[in-house]
């Protein structure tokens, strides 16, 4: 069966999937809905697989007049990135299924909930698959308008629907830059194919195709100043989508860029240097927003542009490593970003179900409400401490696998480079992933303790429980997943491997010696962490051997001699975090406390909050906007509000066209 | 194997000569200097008060900080022995496994509900972050002097050549030293013998803790000083034979323990608001270094 079969067969699968979700009853929505992910899942993994093992999956797809041919092509890129979808989604289904039983009162939004999933699921598969330009930016479009109906799922909401608005205007501003750089292409090669990138030889419009796709490929992965989406469109969709969102959507872009360095024949360094440096920045950035964040899920967005930067450096060392024919680093580099890509994937939808689970338990966002969750939800403590953790890059667990070869690829690179202005960026780059790993040690130690530890800081509407066996379901796969990379990195890494010697072209048989050491010491790593997890076990066992016979005693904890401690007297995440803001001022407090007046007799109550801005958001983005909203003002009157008017600009439009076509013009 | 078993055997009285250090200078009769190990032991044998506050995280965090410092200590070499654990790139994992112990310890002092515990915590936190980079950056600098990236490859092909190695290696362990102080959360940084609980980081992080867990936390620490007095004598030994390099190693701990005994009876504790500038001076230095080394390989030219 060919590929182009399997296309058909997933959009019938499709078809047969929207119009069996409008008929079922709401009940069994979820089931169905798992059940055509699961089949189209089925029905990409398999060519995916193919194409890890064996070798690119080729396929036309011919609509005739329209378009004409289209190419589809499972490389081991595509499949390496098809997979990770699928697997996301499914556990998003699942998480989904649990998550949205407390929605069931909400009958018209969940109407069309499942319906946008798979077509959501659907349309990142096929993202992946198109080698056609134009094919790409429908599947992509379709990706962004399903997953924008997927955000605003609580659309009564009014924040819900600005960062939905939000979130549309900015992916239509990626598609714009997207579809720009396509035409330039076609201009200049006369292809819409991805493949006529190599093409092109180096002059000043290849370097433009570049940047106007790569700014549209940054903005959906969130690379700085192009992130502000993100911080308001997680927060705002349920925790499942979140999940996928953040652990497949943004990836998308990273695919996005991943294929148009694949094709890049000059100019290596240069694009690996300043990809380096905007990653380097997107980390820190993301990170320290992250670290001052109160709000749980806005905190796990800014980490995802965080860990977007730490996939962007590995993509920088990659492209650096080629420029300097440094084959060890390039491909260090790349796996590495590959890696983190999977691991990201894996912990991000783990952290935002967890996420999910105290949500819906707590209703608030706000950490500072909540405390002393891990006796209500063990369970769910446990599974957010293994991300937190792992998204630390702590080992023994995955995170730390992919920020190793990352590192590994920076000291290569450090020890191959001769020129210095490269030898000292690399090493500010060191600097800077070392800074964002403490960093994350920060948030992800006070999101824990603040939210899971302690007392209760607030009554709740109602005592919290464990979540349900469905929505607990998906974590442990995810669980299973990632210790899987921890202990066996050498066979991801040697996946990863085959991806990147695919797509840059790096012979394995020359080079099988000198990456011999390579995967001898990631396969160590795998096996430090399986020896550190025994020592740990044999610890705990004497300790508790020597422990148990002892009596012990449970008591208040100390308050240094006053005994009657008050629960709001716990450290709080905004004190967690103070000093670190202080330190880091760039990321202003905005301090807002209402002044007792003077003509008052008697001070009444007043209140007093620490607000932290995102600087990029409100010193640049905003004021651009708004600037441009100032100019488009000008041009309201064609959107009046008549309907004979809308008729007559269509008119016009096919007009134009005919007149066009006529006089060749167009053509 | 060598250096675990230098280090276990330091780690038993490496406290002891920084007490019987400052009881000297300050004209104390002061303990003998396996004082501090009879108090571990004693706190092994004693029953613990647990909190009700408290989670399962509280009693499994001592364990595990003492299982990552213990697995760091396998990876130290020891001149021209390789530590158990060797191999390209050991020394991210190094510092990453003692992440993993300082993120167990500062979120059981968050388990506590205590506002002193949050507060130690949170400049735990800080000051590790902080100080991380100045680690990268000297093992970074050292890597590019001898183009290897293991410990033991680096260690085991450090060679003094010019009087500006000489420099390098006095500045790195002057880093390290100081590395240690405050990892270990001593002197300029944080006073383990104040009592007031405001002005503490590791001290006040503990409040809770007692019995068995407590001990562990003591011996964690004795050990990690030892582990990183072994470091700094790495950079002095090189590939001489044990019968120089073992002696050699003690009079380098010695050493070690003696200035941290000085530096702590000389010096006042900093003002909190001022630790962060020390520490970023300490990253400042291991820049300095990076720079010595690109100038002794002449990336200058």
């Amino acid at each position: 069966m060919g590929t182009t079969h399997l296309m058909v067969w997933m959009a019938l699968v499709l078809i047969v999937g929207l119009v069996g979700l409008i008929i079922v009853r709401e009940r069994y929505r979820p089931l169905l809905a798992l059940l055509i992910v699961l089949a189209n899942t089925a029905l990409s993994a398999i060519p995916s697989i193919l194409a890890l093992t064996t070798g690119p999956q080729l396929g036309v797809f011919n609509i005739p007049h329209l378009v004409g041919d289209i190419n589809i092509k499972i490389d081991s890129l595509s499949a390496w990135f098809i997979l990770i979808i699928n697997f996301t989604s499914i556990t998003g289904v699942l998480y989904g299924s649990g998550y949205l039983k407390t929605y069931s009162h909400l009958k018209t939004n969940l109407e069309l909930h499942w319906v946008f999933y798979i077509l959501f699921h659907l349309s990142m598969v096929w993202v992946c698959m198109f080698d056609n330009g134009i094919a790409f930016l429908i599947a992509w479009e379709l990706m962004s308008l399903s997953s924008l109906m997927l955000v605003i799922f609580e659309f009564q909401n009014k924040q819900t629907l600005k960062a939905g608005i939000n979130y549309m205007v900015q992916m239509h501003l990626s598609v714009v830059l997207l579809t720009l750089g396509f035409i330039l292409l076609y201009i200049n090669t006369g292809s819409f194919n991805f493949e006529a990138i190599a093409q092109m030889s180096s002059n000043k419009n290849s370097i433009w195709i570049f940047v106007l796709l790569f700014c549209g490929f940054a903005i959906k992965a969130g690379f700085i100043p192009f992130h502000t989406w993100l911080p308001h469109a997680h927060p705002a969709a349920p925790s499942h989508v979140s999940g996928v969102m953040s652990g497949v959507i943004v990836k998308l872009g990273i695919y996005g860029i991943f294929r148009i360095i694949m094709y890049l024949r000059h100019d290596w360094l240069l694009f690996g240097e300043v990809i380096l440096l905007l990653s380097v920045l997107t980390a820190l950035y993301g990170i320290a927003n992250a670290a001052v964040k109160y709000d749980f899920k806005q905190m796990l967005a800014y980490c995802t542009i965080e860990n977007i930067g730490i996939i962007g450096i590995g993509l920088g060392i990659g492209l650096m490593g080629i420029g300097n024919g440094d084959k060890t680093m390039a491909v260090l580099g790349f796996s590495g970003a590959l890696l983190h890509t999977l691991n990201h994937s894996l912990f991000k939808s783990l952290l935002f179900f967890g996420a999910g689970s105290v949500y819906q338990q707590t209703h608030t966002r706000n950490i500072e409400r909540l405390g002393g969750l891990i006796k209500k939800m063990p369970v769910t403590a446990m599974m957010f401490l293994i991300g937190s953790m792992a998204i630390g890059g702590v080992p023994p667990f995955n995170g730390f696998v992919s920020e190793f070869i990352i590192y590994n690829g920076l000291f290569k690179g450090l020890l191959g480079f001769q020129g210095i202005s490269q030898t000292i960026l690399l090493v500010l780059t060191i600097t800077g992933l070392v800074i964002v790993g403490g960093m994350s040690l920060i948030t992800f130690t006070k999101t824990f303790g603040v939210i899971f530890l302690g007392n209760p800081r607030q009554e709740l509407p109602h005592e919290p429980k464990e979540a349900s066996f469905i929505m607990l379901l998906p974590q442990y796969l995810i669980v299973a997943a990632m210790l899987s990379v921890a202990l066996v990195p050498q066979f991801f890494f040697s996946y990863a491997n085959k991806v990147v010697s695919a797509a840059f072209a790096i012979e394995s048989a020359g080079s099988a010696v000198s990456f011999a050491p390579m995967v001898q010491s990631i396969a160590s790593v795998g096996k430090i962490s399986m020896v550190f997890i025994v020592l740990m076990i044999t610890i705990f066992g004497i300790r508790w051997l020597i422990v148990r016979k002892r009596h012990s005693v449970a008591y208040e904890t100390w308050g240094c001699g006053y005994a009657a401690p008050v629960k709001k007297a716990q450290y709080s995440g905004q004190s967690f975090t103070r000093s670190f803001g202080l330190l880091f001022s760039f990321l202003k407090g905005k301090r807002t406390s209402e002044r007792i007046q003077k003509e008052k007799l008697y001070p009444g109550q007043y209140s007093y909050s620490t607000h932290y801005i995102d600087i990029l958001e409100e010193y640049f983005v905003a004021p651009l906007a708004k600037r441009l909203t100032f100019t488009l003002n000008y041009f309201q009157f064609i959107q009046n509000g008549q309907i004979q008017s809308y008729v007559l600009y269509g008119l016009f439009f096919i007009i134009l066209v005919f007149l066009g076509t006529a006089f060749n013009l167009i053509y | 194997m060598v250096s675990l078993l230098l280090i276990l055997l330091m780690s038993l009285f490496f406290t002891g000569f920084i007490i019987r250090t400052k009881s000297i200078l300050s004209g104390r009769k002061g303990p003998g200097i396996f004082q501090p190990m009879r108090d571990i032991f004693r706190l092994w044998k004693k029953g613990s008060v647990y909190s009700t506050t408290t989670s399962f995280i509280f009693q499994i965090a001592p364990s595990a900080y003492f299982a990552s410092v213990l697995m760091a200590v396998l990876m130290v070499p020891h001149g021209r022995n390789p530590g158990f654990i060797s191999f390209d790139g050991d020394f991210i994992m190094f510092a990453y496994i003692l992440a993993f112990g300082k993120f167990l310890m500062i979120v059981s002092a968050l388990d506590t509900g205590s506002s002193f515990e949050g507060m130690g915590a949170s400049r735990e936190a800080l000051f590790s972050m902080l100080v991380e980079p100045a680690f990268f950056i000297l093992l970074g600098s050292f890597a590019l002097f001898t183009g290897q990236t293991s410990f033991h490859d680096i260690f085991s092909t450090l060679h003094y050549g010019s009087q500006v190695s000489y420099l390098l290696g006095a500045l790195a362990s002057f880093v390290l030293v100081l590395i240690a102080m405050i990892e270990n959360s001593r002197m300029p940084l944080d006073d383990p013998k104040t009592h007031l609980e405001l002005t503490m980081i590791h001290e006040v992080m503990i409040l809770d803790n007692s019995g068995f867990d407590l001990g562990t936390i003591l011996y964690t620490t004795n050990l990690k000083f030892a582990m990183y007095g072994a470091i700094i004598s790495n950079f002095f030994i090189g590939v001489l034979p044990y019968e120089i390099s073992i002696p050699m190693f003690f009079i380098i701990q010695l050493g070690f323990a003696i200035a941290v005994g000085v530096i702590e009876s000389f010096m006042a504790r900093f003002r909190m608001g001022h630790n962060p500038q020390f520490v970023f001076i300490l990253t400042s230095v291991s820049l300095l270094i990076f720079f010595g080394v690109l100038l002794v390989l002449g990336k200058f030219a």
